[in-house]
């Protein structure tokens, strides 16, 4: 029964008695606690979004008091490095960000008006696929996690990409989301070869297929995929047992290689809306501070130690939910 | 075998050529080796004077001149400019590419059309050059440049930054492992190998990464090389109180020459004819066009149509050459009483939000006065001539843009292949829907 609570806004009340009962400074992660005063914050007080900015703190103990406080509505921190933040001068490097809403990921089971568990732990399982790729391809190491309060901030920093520039940063999660078909025809001296994308087990076309994986597994009956008409979607729906053992050929084969090209250009072209490039391309951007309170949704912003295991419902719901009547 | 400053004049030995050179003031006196060289090329066109670059700036301008015409002239004649493939023009060529660069450099900047050009260039040379070796010289030279340009084995793909943010490279189209590119094949065979079944390592690595990618890396890195050196150049001219004047000559030729080729073939892009101001034709429209033409959903509807729509339409109907002309014009540069504006722009403009659900203006008339500042007529309720200039009249988006700020319109076909910007693709489409048409009608002749 208590499931009805979940979800809702906090009152100004709870706000208070979680920054002063259940808050901790040492809740806010090292890789921000440790920059802290290099970083511009800022603060929601009523509601109607952040409009209190360029604050900065010297050190943690400034900002335990100010949220204790002020005990805000939601509390931000620059993904940007500054040398003086307090006026947003002297950029020196930026945090790469990926921002998976669970509100707006393109394929989602549920049919919520917001975001529930079931559209959560689909944002879960996508950023499951880009950390790999982070990782895997772009031999990236120093990836934190936090839990947003309706899905997951991907933050990487790395020294190879805190310094690159939006284009670079654009291209990034292009190659991370697999928002293009990859080539299939190469040309050799004398002959051309095919290879599908699921042939060739690394680099891009690997992510691809991973990426496909995904989203034809998630697809059901009311799926809008572009170019993908009725008639296909069922059939899609019909042979994927084959892509869950990794049967493509059969698959392709079954749907026929014409409709097969319709199903990934489709993907493809629905991959974009994964995250939120728009965050990603920012330099400059704020992102919700871990360890600070979505009051809208009465949820905890949180940093994930395990993301494979991670449950916003035990995880990251502030006591005074079990206590609402 | 040939010298690797044939193909990258900026390595040690194009330098060494550059300081053999001596007194810059013969770069401008006739010069019989040169002009026997150019003459004795084997497939040289000599029956005109025009032909035959006399010295190492006329060089220079042939350099940039067969670029131009070959991309963009129909009568387009490659044995005009054999010579630049002749072996024996090395010391003249890297000269003329170090003139070329310093020209540009000084007087235009690395941010200029003349430096793009420049740039461009230099790898279309490259490429055309490598075609004339036979297969083994061409891996031994590609091998040579690249080992020289990257000096370790491991290559951090961020090491390529510069190449990926200039859209040069994709980072799709390198093979990606443990943050390293994989250029090398047994390197390939060592990581991926066990990974490969039912196909043969061998192909796969020839397929995927072989000698195409090593010669893309190469070409672009020298591209980028060429393009550093430029801007190099360029500041250090600007400490400098006065530029060489047979650079500054030179700079304004290669200019003319860009100037020529708008004239004689409309627009310095990838497809011929001319883009001239016309009335749209909604047939010709890229795919992300027509899917805001045929109304949105609430979420996005308003940069949809304000943002995106409204300099497309706009300029599409009044400007279509924005982007090749480089010239920053208001509306009423075009349309001097707005009539067309009045016409045929805003009412496309309002059909395609009457289509949204809701309607646009419907529920938030705010956004008409945001859709005519887009257009230069400040924050206003309708566009009136006495406010144009408040604001600036927006180009349209690019297709990056689109793909990030709009990421459900892109939805590209085969012809986004070739382009960059949706007005590109309108004004490569008019082009063929036009001739499309004409074909048909004369079949309906004949009927
Ligand atoms: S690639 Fe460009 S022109 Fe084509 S649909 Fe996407 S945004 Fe439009
Ligand atoms: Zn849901």
């Amino acid at each position: 029964m208590i499931k009805i609570e979940y979800l809702t806004p906090a009152s100004p009340e709870e706000r208070k008695r979680y920054y002063r009962e259940e808050w901790d400074i040492k809740q806010v992660p090292d890789f921000i606690a440790h920059s802290i005063q290099e970083r511009e914050f800022g603060f929601d007080h009523v509601g109607r979004g952040p409009n209190d900015r360029y604050k900065v703190f010297r050190n943690p103990d400034l900002l335990k008091r100010f949220l204790k406080v002020r005990t805000p509505f939601a509390a931000y921190c620059s993904v940007a490095f500054y040398d003086k933040p307090r006026r947003r001068d002297k950029w020196t490097k930026a945090e790469l960000v990926f921002d998976v809403d669970a509100k707006d990921i393109p394929i989602r089971t549920c049919e919520c008006e917001g975001v529930c568990e079931i559209c959560l732990n689909e944002a879960r399982e996508i950023v499951c696929g880009i950390i790999d790729t982070l990782k895997e391809d772009l031999g990236l190491k120093n990836i934190h996690i936090v839990y947003s309060g309706r899905g997951y901030h991907v933050r990487v920093l790395d020294d190879d990409v805190t310094h690159v520039n939006s284009d670079v940063r654009s291209q990034i999660v292009k190659y991370i989301v697999g928002a293009e078909v990859p080539e299939n025809e190469y040309s050799l001296d004398y002959e051309k070869v095919s290879y599908e994308h699921f042939v060739i087990p690394f680099g891009y076309p690997n992510v691809f297929t991973e990426r496909v994986k995904y989203s034809i597994l998630h697809l059901n009956e009311h799926s809008n995929l572009d170019e993908v008409n009725k008639k296909l979607l069922k059939d899609v729906l019909k042979y994927r047992p084959l892509i869950e053992d990794n049967n493509w050929g059969m698959f392709k084969n079954k749907i026929g290689p014409l409709r097969y090209k319709k199903v990934v250009n489709g993907i493809a072209s629905m991959n974009m809306s994964l995250v939120d490039a728009k965050v990603s391309i920012d330099l400059k951007r704020i992102l919700r501070l871990p360890s600070s309170l979505h009051s809208m949704v009465s949820m905890k912003c949180t940093e994930v130690k395990n993301i494979e295991t991670f449950d916003p419902f035990k995880e990251a719901v502030p006591k005074f939910v079990y206590e609402r009547k | 075998m040939v010298s690797v400053a044939f193909i990258n004049p900026l390595s040690d030995e194009g330098e060494i050529i550059v300081r053999e050179l001596g007194d810059f003031g013969r770069v401008l006196s006739d010069n019989d080796d040169l002009m026997q060289i150019v003459t004795g090329s084997r497939s040289q066109e000599i029956s005109n004077d025009s032909f035959i670059p006399r010295n190492y700036v006329d060089l220079a301008i042939k350099r940039i001149e067969w670029f131009v015409k070959k991309k963009n002239d129909r009568n387009f004649d490659n044995n005009q400019y054999d010579f630049l493939f002749n072996t024996e023009i090395l010391k003249f060529d890297v000269i003329a590419f170090y003139l070329l660069c310093q020209a540009v450099g000084v007087k235009y900047g690395p941010n200029s059309r003349e430096s793009r050009v420049m740039v461009e260039s230099q790898g279309k040379l490259i490429e055309y050059r490598l075609e004339k070796l036979s297969k083994n010289v061409r891996e031994e030279v590609v091998t040579n440049i690249l080992n020289s340009l990257i000096s370790s084995t491991h290559i951090k793909w961020t090491f390529f930054e510069d190449l990926i943010s200039t859209k040069k490279l994709k980072l799709q189209d390198l093979i990606l492992d443990q943050g390293e590119i994989v250029l090398d094949k047994d390197d390939f065979l060592e990581r991926f190998s066990h990974k490969i079944h039912g196909r043969k390592p061998e192909k796969m690595y020839e397929a995927l990464i072989g000698d195409r990618i090593k010669e893309l890396v190469m070409i672009k890195m020298v591209m980028q090389n060429t393009e550093n050196y430029i801007l190099k150049v360029g500041e250090k001219s600007d400490r400098e109180i006065e530029p060489n004047p047979i650079l500054l000559e030179l700079a304004d030729k290669i200019s003319d020459v860009l100037a020529a080729s708008v004239r004689s073939y409309g627009i310095g892009g990838s497809y011929r004819g001319n883009v001239k101001a016309s009335a749209l034709n909604p047939k010709a429209f890229p795919p992300c066009v027509k899917k805001v033409m045929e109304g949105m959903k609430s979420g996005g509807r308003n940069d949809a149509i304000i943002m995106f729509l409204t300099p497309f339409i706009s300029y599409a109907r009044l400007y279509p050459s924005v982007f090749s002309e480089n010239i920053t014009k208001q509306i009423s540069d075009i349309d001097p009483s707005l009539s067309i504006v009045q016409n045929e722009v805003l009412p496309l403009i309002f059909e395609a939000a009457e289509r949204c659900t809701p309607p646009l203006f419907e529920d938030q008339p705010q956004d008409k006065v945001n859709l005519n500042a887009k257009l230069g007529f400040g924050m206003h309720q309708d566009p009136d001539l006495k406010n144009e200039g408040e604001t600036i009249w927006y180009t349209p988006m690019s297709c990056e843009k689109v793909k990030i700020h709009l990421p459900s319109l892109c939805k590209p076909d085969e012809n986004c292949k070739k382009i960059g910007n949706p007005l590109s693709y309108y004004n490569m489409m008019i082009w063929k829907v036009r001739k499309e048409a004409k074909t048909e009608s004369t079949t309906d002749n004949k009927e």
